[in-house]
């Protein structure tokens, strides 16, 4: 049985005279993967933005398990946003931490966990982004796709539901793109809920059930990857497409 | 727009406020309570400016420092006569008036001639002492100088605020004329021909010159009004009963002939002081300055970083009120000099609450500081790319664990120097409290310099102990900065 562990309703977001979200109504459900694709400006990374309520909508309701977030303080949006992760295009791990220390601050500070536990969570973590050997190292002497493998690892060590990606590989050279993605794919066989805005087909092909076409603040056009790559029905994502498949 | 109407608004007000503090009557009449007040308090409190022998001068006995002279014997008198002990404030001479409208002294002595002008702020006692006004000159140029008609064209001294600075702008109008603060200063001025003579009291003339035998005195004739004639105690507007009580004593020493006897004193003083002049015998002065000056950066160093980093916060805050305040409080601070702080905290301050003077500097040297370091943390925190903070809000850290774990660290690392500097200008700067009287280094520094007749020597001891301080503390900054660069 399905559950929907996210649901966004009439979603609005305005930027002064920018309508950036219009009207949105999606929902997302337990153990599935949506990829969002979409030309620049679109509202993508606003989307993602508005479902951990770092950003706060114009209007509309977010719903994570039922409950409305945009309804709640910051001290209980505090407790829900350990429970949604993200992972940036920018990686954002902390520069003055190590590592490790990069996975075990939020645990030790929102969780109250144990040094011992954390770390012990740490070291495992790391095992899995096979980064087990980078553990004491500051972040700035590693590469952009290491760099983000602990910020993808950062994010895990909170135990989230579900995990939100912001263009997770576009600031990558490309050698080191098929490292973070196979991580994130080894995630979403784990059975994790995962909304990633990227523009990998070959990833959204594999491991996608739907992808989602958004532009101008909207889902133009959603579907199973084989409908939206191979039979698009809408004009712009047809241009859209073209436009990704040339700059190959 | 808007935000700029409120900016003015705010400054139509300051203007207002400072209109009507400035036409305010300064002495409303009230009940006079000034005897009552020292006799209850059993203390008579003195201001004086210890730099002016042989009428209050500082000397080194068994290493501890005190203010003798003509001055503090007839203090001492008085208050023997009033049944009460003596409490002796050191201040510069600039701000003895000041500490008597504001209520920090009972009474100011220290060689003050009862002008008119002076009379408008305070009441005087009658004339304890009358004595001449001579110019202080080079003994080469004795065959030069007859009297104050031969210096045309030439430069001459005399202390800021002092009545020679007036018979020097009146009745030398031919002369040009440099004010120093410190007589010491002024004698110095004086044996490097930056001026040729100086205009100084006869008494303070004769001592000079029997401690200097390079030095010469000559009378300088000028025309001086009644009112000019001589040394008067001061006291605030309406206090005739303090008046009073004081004026029955200086009869008293009048008709006895003791002025002379405390003159002679202080003359025996100023031979034991004249045995040593070396620095190294002053060097309990010195050590004591040291001592103060990093007490008041140290301490002031903690609380501008405490209430700095709370006004960048609330700088930064969405809170307008918050807000403003912050911008308000940095932009006032930055916007007036430390001196006049300084003098605001002891002495307006110092109406409502008796705050002593070491807490005085320390309170606004803090408060300086703390706008200052308000501004290179926020300018840190600004400097941390905002994708910091939103993972760290991601990760469901709260505002304040992401600024505490997350921005700080970062900001520190990034403004270290910018706070070493602030730091080392702590220790340069905190010397304005010297001119309320906090026995910092620049103060000791005058001290030793009044104490030897000599100018340069302290001058040099200090500039070398500031550049120890200032120089060890940027290695020992320099050391941490090294230590927090890892991963680099
Ligand atoms: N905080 C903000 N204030 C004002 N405008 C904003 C803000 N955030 C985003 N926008 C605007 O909203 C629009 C959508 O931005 P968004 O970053 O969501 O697009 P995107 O689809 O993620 O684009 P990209 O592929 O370039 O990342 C843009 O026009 C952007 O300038
Ligand atoms: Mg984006």
């Amino acid at each position: 049985m399905a559950t929907n562990l996210l649901e966004v309703k009439h979603l609005s977001q305005k930027f002064g005279d920018n309508l950036v979200l219009s009207d949105l109504n999606e929902t997302i459900q337990a153990g599935e993967v949506v990829v969002i694709i979409g030309a620049s400006g679109g509202g993508k990374s606003t989307f993602l933005r508005s479902l951990n309520l770092l950003n706060h909508p114009t209007s509309g309701q977010v719903l994570f398990e039922g409950q409305d977030l945009t309804t709640l303080n910051e001290k209980q949006l505090d407790h829900i946003r350990q429970k949604i992760g993200m992972v940036f295009q920018s990686y954002n791990v902390f520069p003055h931490l190590t590592v490790k220390e990069n996975l075990k601050l939020a645990p030790k500070k929102v969780k109250k966990m144990s040094d011992e536990d954390a770390d012990k969570l740490a070291d495992n973590l790391l095992d899995q982004v096979g980064l087990a050997d980078k553990a004491q190292d500051y972040p700035t002497s590693l590469s952009g796709g290491q760099q983000q493998r602990v910020a993808i690892a950062r994010a895990l060590a909170m135990q989230p539901e579900v995990m939100l990606f912001d263009e997770p590989t576009s600031a990558l050279d490309p050698e080191m793109v098929g490292e973070v993605l196979k991580v994130m794919q080894k995630l979403a066989q784990e059975g994790m809920t995962m909304v990633v805005v990227t523009h990998e087909m070959t990833f959204a092909q594999e491991v996608a059930q739907q992808v989602w076409f958004m532009d101008g603040g909207k889902i133009l056009e959603k579907g199973t990857p084989k409908q939206i790559f191979q039979h698009p029905q809408k004009e712009r994502t047809k241009d859209f497409l073209a436009r990704v498949r040339q700059s190959r | 727009m808007k935000k700029k109407r409120i900016y003015f608004s705010w400054l139509v007000l300051l203007w207002g406020l400072i209109f009507s503090v400035l036409s305010q009557p300064v002495n409303a009449a009230s009940v006079d309570h000034s005897l009552e007040k020292v006799q209850k308090r059993g203390k008579l409190i003195i201001g004086t400016s210890p730099d002016y022998p042989p009428y209050e001068f500082l000397v080194n006995q068994n290493g501890k420092e005190k203010v003798v002279g003509l001055d503090i014997d007839i203090s001492r008198k008085i208050a023997h006569d009033l049944g009460v002990k003596l409490e002796i404030k050191k201040m510069d001479f600039d701000s003895i008036l000041v500490g008597i409208e504001t209520g920090k002294i009972d009474m100011g002595i220290s060689a003050l001639s009862p002008t008119a002008k002076r009379k408008e702020s305070v009441d005087f006692s009658q004339i304890y002492y009358k004595s001449g006004q001579y110019l202080i000159i080079n003994k080469n140029d004795k065959n030069i100088y007859r009297d104050k008609d031969s210096f045309q064209g030439k430069t001459l001294g005399a202390q800021s605020g002092s009545i020679q600075s007036e018979l020097l702008k009146k009745q030398m109008p031919k002369s040009s004329g440099r004010y120093l603060t410190k007589v010491s200063d002024l004698i110095l001025a004086l044996k490097s021909h930056k001026v040729e003579g100086v205009v100084a009291e006869s008494a303070v003339a004769i001592a000079y010159v029997k401690n200097d035998p390079s030095l010469a005195y000559i009378n300088g004739n000028f025309n001086l009004g009644s009112d000019h004639l001589g040394s008067a105690i001061a006291f605030a507007k309406n206090s005739p009963s303090l008046v009073q009580a004081v004026n029955k004593s200086l009869t008293t020493i009048k008709n006895e002939h003791l002025v002379s006897q405390y003159l002679a004193d202080a003359g025996k003083y100023m031979q034991t002081t004249k045995s040593n002049h070396t620095m190294l015998h002053y060097w309990r002065y010195f050590a004591n300055g040291v001592g103060y000056t990093l007490l008041i950066s140290a301490v002031s160093a903690v609380f501008g970083i405490i209430l700095g980093l709370l006004l960048a916060i609330m700088r930064l805050s969405r809170n307008r009120i918050f807000h403003d305040l912050a911008v308000a409080y940095i932009e006032f601070v930055r916007g007036s000099p430390l001196m006049v702080q300084v003098m605001f905290v002891y002495f307006g301050l110092g109406m409502i609450v008796n705050l002593p003077a070491l807490l005085s500097g320390i309170i606004a040297v803090s408060l300086n500081s703390a706008a200052y370091v308000a501004e290179i943390i926020r300018g840190g925190i600004n400097s941390i790319p905002q994708g910091q903070t939103e993972a760290a809000r991601s990760l469901g850290l709260s505002e304040r664990q992401t600024l505490q774990s997350v921005i700080l660290p970062q900001a520190l690392k990034n403004i270290w120097p910018a706070l070493g500097n602030e730091f080392i200008s702590l220790i340069k700067e905190s010397s304005i409290v010297s001119i309320i009287g906090v026995t910092d280094l620049i103060y000791q520094l005058r001290t030793v310099q009044a104490a030897t007749y000599k100018g340069v020597a302290p001058i040099l001891v200090a500039m070398v102990l500031y550049f120890v301080m200032t120089f060890s503390l940027s290695r020992i900054l320099g050391y941490f900065e090294k230590r927090m660069k890892h991963g680099n």
